[in-house]
């Protein structure tokens, strides 16, 4: 703009800025209305598609991941209480409390075999053998959103990633970098040896003893004297268990 | 599943820790429940009454995986079951072991049930005809060590349900009920 000398150029330049701001105002809150406009009808959309869907969303896990993660991006969650139009709607909210207790109930029975650690694929295995009557079929998707619900109780459920495998915690034990990193190392044959862990990890020999005596004590671990070798391995069911012996456990 | 002649082996007989004994208390206490009720099924299915540590026993071995049991285990699990009453040991030296997966009272128990069911009470049978005669054919006493068997009938006969009475030589031994 060309500055003009004098108070007539000063006002008018205060004018104009008022105009234009004015002006800016009305485009951005027309904007937003049209953003609002186009959100309400995405979510009556999404409740039209939820009622349409219904039953695939209670049957069918991958859909229902696939419902979730869309509701997840526009800010919805069915999970979030259980009363109002979702819980009504698809009774998820029950459905992921009932999972929430299953779940409980596996980790607790199958403690003494695991340590309270086991493998995601396991849990949800032994969760489907166990929900046999019921005509839902369960994704570990499912297992974690129930799991991420237990967190509210403040019982120390958590999921860990290990390697390429992900571990359901239910103890409230704290694994640090080099447990973490044996665990990793056990995914491959689901045992090691002392000499392995220092060979692959590069450690000083105790340190590996330390961090494999400490899994021994948590449960976490067996020891296996009886190979030809003579030499010790650390078996760890969390990671090298058959579902199957879990559901051994489970009868007991 | 791995079988073992015609019996169903559990899913721990394959991973191989479960043959060493584990030094963390809560991790051995579960392996011995496991072991125990292992041994109690295998011998009740197969009908063996003794086992003897130092002899080969298809249940302390797994070739599969290439485990065995060692004494020290073996003697660690039977001693478990005999503090809960479900075995004992024959020798002091802890080298023979009596697998009782029915205690004594049950099997006096089966044994008058045996009688009341093929109409025996008041009847004489021999100890042998008991073992094995047709009468106790397809039930848990055929085959039944002969130990065993004296034992559950001596508790019987305490009770005042049977008497024994020794006969010419040592096996034409008889019992008489009287239920």
């Amino acid at each position: 703009m060309r500055r003009r000398p004098g108070i007539g150029g000063l006002q008018t330049a205060a004018a104009a800025r008022d105009q234009y701001r004015l002006l800016g105002e009305n485009v951005a809150k027309i904007r937003t209305d049209l953003m609002k406009e186009q959100l309400a009808t995405f979510r009556s959309q999404l409740e039209d598609f939820a009622r349409k869907h219904k039953n695939d969303i209670k049957k069918n896990p991958a859909f229902r991941s696939q419902f979730h993660e869309m509701c997840a991006k526009i800010g919805v969650d069915p999970l979030a209480s259980n009363k109002g139009f979702w819980a009504e709607l698809l009774g998820i909210g029950d459905f992921y409390y009932e999972l929430g207790v299953q779940i409980v109930d596996i980790c607790l029975a199958t403690r003494s075999h695991n340590g309270g650690l086991i493998n995601l694929q396991e849990l949800c295995t032994l969760l489907c053998q166990r929900r046999k009557t019921a005509r839902e079929a369960i994704s570990e998707d499912d297992c974690l959103r129930a799991i991420s619900k237990l967190k509210v109780l403040g019982s120390g459920f958590e999921v860990i990633s290990v390697g390429k495998k992900k571990l359901v915690r239910s103890v409230p034990t704290e694994l640090n970098k080099d447990h973490n990193e044996i665990l990793e190392l056990a995914q491959a044959h689901g045992y090691v040896t002392v000499n392995e862990v220092d060979r692959r990890l590069s450690w000083s020999s105790g340190r590996a003893i330390d961090a494999l005596d400490t899994l021994l004590e948590e449960g976490l671990a067996m020891i296996d004297d009886g190979h030809r070798d003579g030499k010790r391995r650390y078996w760890f069911p969390c990671v090298s268990f058959s579902a199957s012996v879990g559901s051994e456990a489970l009868k007991t | 599943m791995q079988k073992l002649g015609d019996f169903k082996l559990p899913h721990f007989f394959n991973y191989p820790p479960y043959f060493t004994l584990q030094p963390v208390r809560d991790t051995r206490e579960k392996q011995l429940q496991l072991w125990k009720e292992l041994i109690l099924d295998f011998c009740r299915t197969q009908k063996i009454f003794i086992i003897g540590l130092e002899e080969e026993f298809s249940l302390f071995t797994n070739p599969v995986i290439e485990r065995s049991l060692s004494h020290e285990a073996k003697e660690t699990f039977l001693s478990a079951l005999v503090s809960e009453g479900r075995a004992e040991w024959i020798d002091k030296g802890h080298k023979k072991c009596l697998i009782l997966w029915l205690r004594i009272q049950d099997w006096a128990d089966c044994i008058l049930r045996f009688v009341k069911d093929n109409g025996l009470e008041d009847s004489v049978m021999t100890i042998e005809e008991i073992r094995s005669g047709i009468e106790s054919r397809g039930t848990e006493l055929h085959g039944m060590d002969r130990t065993v068997l004296i034992r559950a009938l001596k508790l019987l006969e305490h009770k005042g349900k049977a008497a024994i009475f020794k006969g010419t030589s040592a096996d034409d031994e008889g019992v008489k009920f009287s239920v």
